[in-house]
């Protein structure tokens, strides 16, 4: 037999609601629940293995090909930009990308060259690229929110989930930048090498998350 | 201060021993590929003109070629590709020449990759150009040139490597229609074409929705999901129902069927979706994979208009290897061993001649001949060598010596 399909998913959230759709469809997903610190598992009735692995790692071994295939956020691929297939939106992990800054301030008053402070400066910088504008972008690690209250950027481009932690901070949305949600992605040679075994899970996960009653 | 003087710039590397053994493996069978069906190396320079790779047929994204200026200030790139440079050669020294031409090259091209991806800058290359002809056969000669290299590139390895290999083929001219046909915006088409190349189905479908539901987006939405063995061309039949693509898809069947017949354990599948948008192709597209590599190791396809760019209007068709990727896919099942010397020549003081004629000798009898270089430890220097044989050159004439 080939070697198990390998299936990377991104670590946290996005890894449970994955493992629960995967058991939903009949696999028996006990090795991951019961992972201890290892970060390979088996599935063994899928002839499949799941590999946990922080986001921005998830794209890189699907694009290199050491994994088949993965799931991750939409936020992650539009900062990664790499060269696979994303066939399915998974439909859980919603959230957006969006353009906040202080409440009542307006954003785009004023000739100034306006700074931007994000964890994701290549969505940024896209984003402003097609409305030629040109911003000054500065990378932040932690909790970006900090940034225009500090002074130091006019506003932030940042995941928005529910726009708790905006209002808390007195910040609120200018624009959406996009919508993000979980993707399943693709090597381009694995969907093509090993097309059938592939296309049926993917058949399998896209009848689940499409039927109404059973919404994962 | 001298920083960088230890290290190579990312994205490059040297080849010692093994990793240039793997390389030279791959790159004497595709030359002796590529000599017996009759093509001519040629080689262009490392240094063009940036204007060779600014053309309306292929887009070269600024910010990955790697860009210098000549003594005038004008500006040249370091090869990002070999099929222009030979485009700009048949359509300049060669434009009289009697067509078909076929070349070939072994060469290095050089993209900046994104940092730390892995990913390298300089990546080594061979591969032929068929200029001239858009016949059917011209289109079976390249093909089968790639089916050799996937299928005899493990020939010259003392190890039965056992991997899987496909051939992909594909055709522009569908999607090509399809736009032609489609009311869009330039930008909008251009996001659709990204769209199929990622094979993004969720998100063509919204971007469709927004054009209205009509023979052509249906098509188009159904255009990424075409790909597989040949029952592609009956799903595909159903899909589009237009006589002019019907026409692409019938010679494509055609195609598929010519080269299952000559694949023999390379599987053969077809994509319609295969819609590059670096690419110069205008019609026949290839890809080659091999099991254990991520990306493609071999591509190529059919351009008939990139010649017409450099002023010369013929058609062509040509591949490329890359050597880099086969060579590590090689590599995984195999490791070639460095080959000691069979003999090892010492010279006493004086000898030094007597030496080099002795050696020259044993070397027309096809012996690989080193000298010791210090004719006092030479028995030491071949037992930690593994060379089989010692001869001493003296006084006394050759000697022998037993290990």
């Amino acid at each position: 037999m080939d070697r198990p399909i390998r299936i990377a998913l991104t670590k946290g959230r996005l890894e449970k609601d994955t493992v629960r759709l995967l058991e939903s469809l009949g696999y028996d997903c006990t090795a991951v629940h019961e992972k201890g610190r290892r970060l390979i598992l088996p599935i063994p009735d899928g002839n499949m293995e799941v590999v946990l692995a922080k986001a921005a790692d998830v794209i890189t071994y699907v694009e290199h090909g050491v994994c088949d295939m993965g799931v991750v956020g939409k936020d992650t691929l539009m900062e990664m930009n790499g060269k696979l297939f994303e066939l399915v939106d998974l439909g859980f992990g919603r959230c957006k990308f969006a353009l906040a800054t202080k409440k009542d301030h307006p954003f785009y008053d004023g000739f100034g060259v306006k700074t931007i402070a994000t964890k994701y400066p290549n969505v940024t910088r896209a984003f402003f690229e097609r409305k030629g504008m040109d911003v000054d972008i500065v990378k932040i690690e932690g909790s970006v929110e900090l940034a225009p209250l500090l002074g130091l950027a006019d506003g932030i481009v940042d995941i928005v989930e529910t726009g708790t932690t905006l209002k808390e901070n007195g910040l609120a949305v200018v624009e959406d930048v996009a919508k993000i949600s979980a993707r399943l992605i693709v090597n381009t040679v694995s969907l093509k090498m090993r097309q059938q075994e592939i296309e049926a899970l993917v058949r399998k996960v896209e009848e689940k998350i499409n039927d109404p009653a059973d919404q994962v | 201060m001298r920083r960088y003087d230890l290290i190579t710039p990312e994205g490059t590397r040297d080849y010692l021993f093994e990793e240039c053994a793997l390389k030279r493996i791959v790159e004497n069978r595709t030359r002796e590929i590529f000599k017996s069906m009759g093509y001519s190396r040629l080689i262009t320079p490392g240094l063009e003109f940036y204007d060779v790779f600014s053309l309306n047929s292929r887009y070269f994204p600024q910010e990955e070629l790697c860009k210098l200026t000549d003594q005038k200030g004008r500006l040249m790139v370091v090869r990002p590709d070999s099929t222009m440079p030979i485009a700009r050669v048949a359509a300049t020294r060669l434009k009289d020449a009697p067509l078909p031409l076929r070349l070939y090259y072994t060469q290095p091209v050089y993209n900046f990759a994104p940092s730390l991806k892995g990913r390298s800058t300089e990546v080594h290359q061979t591969g032929i150009e068929l200029i001239g002809s858009e016949s059917r056969m011209a289109d079976v000669e390249v093909i089968s040139a790639a089916l050799s290299v996937l299928s005899t590139v493990g020939k010259d390895v003392p190890v039965k490597l056992g991997m899987n290999c496909s051939l992909e083929l594909g055709d522009v001219r569908i999607f090509r229609e399809l736009m032609h046909r489609l009311t869009a915006t330039p930008a909008q088409k251009e996001e659709i074409r990204d769209l199929i190349e990622a094979k993004n189905y969720p998100a063509l479908n919204d971007m469709l929705d927004k054009l209205g539901d009509d023979r052509i987006t249906r098509a188009l939405r159904k255009l990424p999901t075409l790909f597989g063995g040949e029952e592609v061309f009956a799903r595909a039949a159903e899909v589009f129902q237009d006589e002019r693509i019907q026409a692409i898809l019938d010679s494509m069947q055609a195609l598929y069927r010519t080269i299952r017949s000559l694949a023999g354990e390379t599987n053969v599948i077809v994509d319609l979706g295969l819609v590059n948008k670096t690419d110069y192709y205008t019609g026949l597209v290839i890809k080659g994979y091999m099991e254990g590599y991520g990306e493609e190791v071999i591509s190529g396809g059919r351009y008939d208009k990139l010649l017409a760019d450099f002023g010369y209007d013929v058609p062509a068709v040509g591949m490329a290897v890359n050597v880099d990727a086969v060579a590590n896919v090689i590599g995984k099942k195999y490791a070639p061993r460095a080959v000691p010397a069979d003999v090892l020549v010492a010279a006493e003081a004086g000898y030094e001649a007597a030496a080099v004629l002795c050696a020259d000798k044993l070397r027309e009898t096809g012996l690989c001949v080193e000298y010791a270089l210090d004719a006092e430890s030479a028995e030491e220097h071949a037992r930690t060598r593994g060379i089989a044989r010692l001869i001493r050159i003296g006084a006394e004439g050759e000697k022998e010596v037993v290990l």
